[in-house]
């Protein structure tokens, strides 16, 4: 199979630039988001973002604003959903999540071919992307990874003791809602390529392998960023050998997530080598 | 059109049948799925049950039997995958959840009128629900009211106090499983009427609402199943007339429902005056109103969501506890038999 | 004119006046009433749910008083943020985080760092010492959760020290901690008492309260006592914090039976 004659093409460049992006930004993101356990409510954001999506659509506006005004809107409720001391944490956010994407749900359904609509933007059209859209990409990117970068240690030191960060003064509902924004970043870059739903898989996944690979937050870190890149390009390159050479249409936001799932499968595999492998080196040391 | 005459065709009736028992059913379900603590996983049972939906109907099978099977598998996975270190529980339902999810993706984009069929099964189309499906609702529905009814306070019991049920004899996994089992086929159920995304919703939020009202547990669980079922007749009537998607609309209801409660309802909604502490010796200078305690919250919180009125839980436990001195005594025989007092009914 | 030889006295560490923490109507903690100056430590003694951990919390100002005040260092417990250091259970932090000792000793840093830029050089060499006095330097590199618990309490105390505290607050430090991490955090907190450093810890361990500290608050809900360890740690005040647990002893002496 041949990883590189595919991105000869235009689109595929294109596509291909969209999904490198995406997986190292994911990645990086995600490793907070895993540290945190923090994986339900980045699934909320992703399904809380599509009624603006739709809005964009529907007024024929960018859809990336769309998606980011909501994802902002959910992102500050969630912060402040999670102190209500009677609903308890799981409850709301499933139930915020399922009433804003059924909002979405409703107000596309009111459209003729709306069923096409909906898989493209639960599923994404990466192979659509065009310059426009990849360079909103690349800005979006950009945005988040540099308040990343700035807050990098203060956001683990949350996710570490959240206790002792706000014994030393930092306010930790900020901190969250800092982390709440990076992921509604993250989910309205991925949008138009991997669509709402298949996102979070970009978010977890990677980060999640690195983890049980990873033994400092600095490694784990630049594993998810490696291993997200990695996904969006095997996958890219995987559903269009198949898709033309042997006819079997591949969806290829569903297929790089198949592949990221499969490295992480990998990685799980090779943990307890690893362990056998150090415990034998100590005792023999 | 008057909301009378909106279900005067023969597929709006049916379709209300459905709503009904499916809302009901829910509602019921859910007080089970809050004790637990289980709303991300049954989002995830939703999601992962997806591809096995989708396989199903490719084969020809009963939606239920691939539903199923696939969500067993799932359920094995994400317990393996979380026993290993540094999987922790969330990442491994979230890994099993997006690997699911995408395969069913791929497996549906390789046929033709993939969006149409996709469409259906993650937002459901209840209008399209036939007589048979209406007979395997209620089916279900029977066999999971008993099921529950049958368990109740095992299961009560259970979600509170592990240790204290094992400690009584319990098979306490096999309960486990069982509930998995009947939140699946509540799950599955809810497929033809609001899909896989949105099921979580009306397994949630009837009972999320229901709690901001009362704290008995039989109570609760009442008003969860009615609020189920209000919300799917009043979520079927406005999607006929505005013609939108019934399925999302019945989501819309019930969610609309919790939001008013959170704010209106007395003593536990938002706007519900909180008692003040008076400092002893102060009584001439107003009492300062008691401020939220973050962590304290947390703490407080932590103890109290899953959880109904401690009462509650007590008598699940006497009557469990009963239940196991009365199949001791009748094994032992009646020279050990011991005077035990009725415990008060809650 | 001869300048006034009395020099004006230091505000106490720690000054509570009255305080009292209540949730709607119920006081979680009332009337704790004190100082603590420099250089002395004191106890915080109760059963559980007696209110120390709350307290704690509302000296760190995490936690809104009812009515009273908390003076720390003469200002109020936010604005005295920067002088306090917080050394919480070792067990409420999750083993599997991949950190090294060195780096959670680092985080005590960050507040003098500031924001954005990272540890430096000379961060790293106070972090370094800071895990010499708790006997850890040579597992400097060690992932945080490879650690055995009472080392890993000795890591959490080193992050304190690193932060160059005027006050510190422990919550429950010898809780499931090894005899020699003991000695070793007991005697890393006689420097740091010796270096002018206030400090409050919540023990429910009355032996190691004796070690440990000069002074002792008796909380059950509300203040019983509250002074030298020698005159108020006595059997009727250790029954009225303890209640029911404290059992009497022929002759004056009180076991508690479920500190």
């Amino acid at each position: 199979m041949n990883l590189f004659e595919p991105f000869t093409i235009p689109y595929m460049q294109r596509a291909l630039v969209e999904v490198l992006v995406l997986g190292a930004l994911a990645g990086a993101v995600g490793v907070l988001v895993v540290l945190r356990r923090l994986a339900f409510v980045g699934d909320a954001l992703t399904h809380t973002v599509f009624p603006g999506v739709v809005i964009a659509h529907l007024l024929g506006r960018s859809l990336l604003l769309g998606a980011l005004a909501f994802g902002v809107l959910t992102a500050v409720l969630l912060t402040g959903l999670g102190s209500h001391r009677r609903v308890g944490e799981d409850a709301a956010l499933a139930i915020l999540l399922t009433s804003f994407f059924s909002f979405g749900v409703v107000l596309i359904s009111r459209t003729r071919g709306f069923t096409a609509d909906l898989t493209a933007f639960l599923f994404g059209r990466v192979l659509a992307v065009d310059r426009t859209d990849l360079l909103q990409t690349l800005a979006v990117a950009a945005v988040a990874a540099i308040v990343l970068a700035v807050l990098h240690k203060e956001l683990v030191l949350r996710a570490f003791d959240p206790e002792a960060t706000a014994a030393m003064g930092y306010r930790t509902r900020a901190l969250d809602l800092v982390l709440n924004l990076l992921i509604a970043l993250v989910v309205v870059a991925a949008v138009e390529a991997v669509g709402t739903v298949l996102v979070i898989a970009l978010i977890v996944v990677p980060a999640a392998a690195a983890r049980l690979l990873a033994d400092r937050v600095a490694a784990m870190t630049a594993l998810a960023c490696l291993l997200g890149a990695a996904g969006g390009w095997l996958g890219l390159a995987v559903s269009y050998e198949v898709s033309v050479d042997h006819d079997i249409r591949l969806a290829a936001g569903a297929t790089i997530v198949v592949v990221l799932v499969g490295l992480f499968l990998l990685a799980a595999a090779l943990v307890p080598l690893r362990r056998r492998r150090g415990r034998v080196a100590g005792a023999s040391g | 059109m008057s909301p009378l005459e909106t279900f005067g065709d023969g597929f709006a009736r049916r379709a209300l049948l459905e709503a009904v028992m499916v809302g009901g059913l829910c509602g019921a379900v859910c007080v089970h799925v809050l004790l637990r603590r289980l709303p991300f996983f049954t989002m995830a049972l939703g999601h992962a049950t997806f591809p096995g939906v989708v396989l199903a109907g490719l084969l020809g099978i009963s939606l239920f039997a691939g539903a199923a099977a696939f969500g067993a598998v799932v359920v094995v996975v994400v317990a393996l995958l979380g026993a290993r270190e540094r999987v922790d529980d969330t990442s491994a339902v979230g890994v099993t959840l997006s690997g699911a999810f995408a395969l069913g993706v791929l497996l549906l984009s390789a046929q033709a009128g993939f969006s149409r069929d996709l469409t259906a099964y993650l937002v459901g189309s209840i209008v399209t629900v036939q007589p048979g499906d209406l007979v395997t609702t209620a089916v279900v529905g029977a066999a999971v009211l008993a099921v529950l009814a049958a368990l109740h306070k095992e299961l009560v019991l259970g979600a509170f106090d592990r240790g204290g049920l094992a400690a009584l004899g319990y098979p306490v996994l096999a309960l486990d499983v069982v509930l998995l089992l009947v939140i699946e086929a509540t799950v599955v159920t809810s497929i033809p009427a609001v899909g896989t995304i949105l099921a979580v919703a009306l397994i949630v939020a009837p009972a999320a609402t229901a709690r901001l009202w009362t704290e008995r547990l039989r109570a609760t669980m009442a008003l969860a199943a009615t609020l189920g079922a209000i919300s799917g007749v009043v979520g079927l009537a406005i999607s006929l007339q505005w013609r939108v998607a019934a399925g999302a609309t019945i989501v819309l209801v019930a969610a609309a429902l919790f939001a008013v409660s959170l704010v209106v309802a007395p003593r536990h909604g938002l706007l519900a005056r909180r008692p003040a502490y008076v400092a002893p010796g102060s009584a001439s200078t107003r009492p300062r109103p008691a401020a939220r305690l973050p962590y304290e919250e947390r703490a407080v919180s932590k103890a109290h969501s899953g959880r109904l009125a401690p009462a509650a839980m007590a008598w699940a436990l006497c009557q469990c506890r009963l239940a196991k001195i009365c199949s001791l005594m009748a094994s032992i025989g009646p020279t050990a038999l011991m005077r035990t007092r009725m415990p008060r009914r809650w | 004119m001869a300048p006034d030889p009395t020099p004006t006295p230091a505000p106490p560490v720690l000054a509570l006046r009255r305080a009292t923490v209540a949730y709607e109507r119920d006081p979680v903690v009332e009337g704790v009433d004190g100082e603590v100056a420099a250089g002395q430590s004191v106890a915080l003694i109760g059963p559980n749910g007696a209110g120390k951990s709350t307290l704690i919390r509302a000296v760190l100002g995490l936690v809104p008083l009812t009515s009273g005040t908390i003076q720390v260092l003469g200002r109020s417990p936010q604005a005295a943020r920067g002088q306090v250091a917080y050394v919480p259970q070792a067990d409420t932090l999750d083993a599997e985080f991949p950190v090294s000792a060195l780096q959670v000793v680092l985080m005590g840093r960050y507040p003098r760092v500031g924001w954005v830029r990272r540890p430096g050089a000379a961060d790293r060499r106070v972090a370094g010492r800071a895990l010499a006095e708790v006997g850890l330097a040579e597992r400097a590199s060690a992932r945080f959760g490879t650690l055995s618990g009472g080392q890993r309490q000795r890591v959490l105390l080193a992050r304190a020290i690193a932060q160059e505290p005027r006050l510190l607050l422990l919550d429950e430090p010898f809780n499931g901690v090894d005899a020699l991490s003991q000695d070793l955090l007991l005697a890393a907190l006689g420097r740091l008492r010796a270096g002018g450093a206030a400090v409050v810890m919540a023990t429910h361990d009355l032996g190691l309260a004796h070690l440990a500290c000069g002074e002792v608050c008796l909380l059950n809900r509300h203040q019983i006592g509250f002074g030298p360890i020698g005159t108020t740690l006595t059997p009727e005040l250790l029954r009225a914090t303890y209640g029911g647990q404290a059992l009497q002893l022929r002759g004056d002496g009180v076991i508690v039976a479920r500190p």
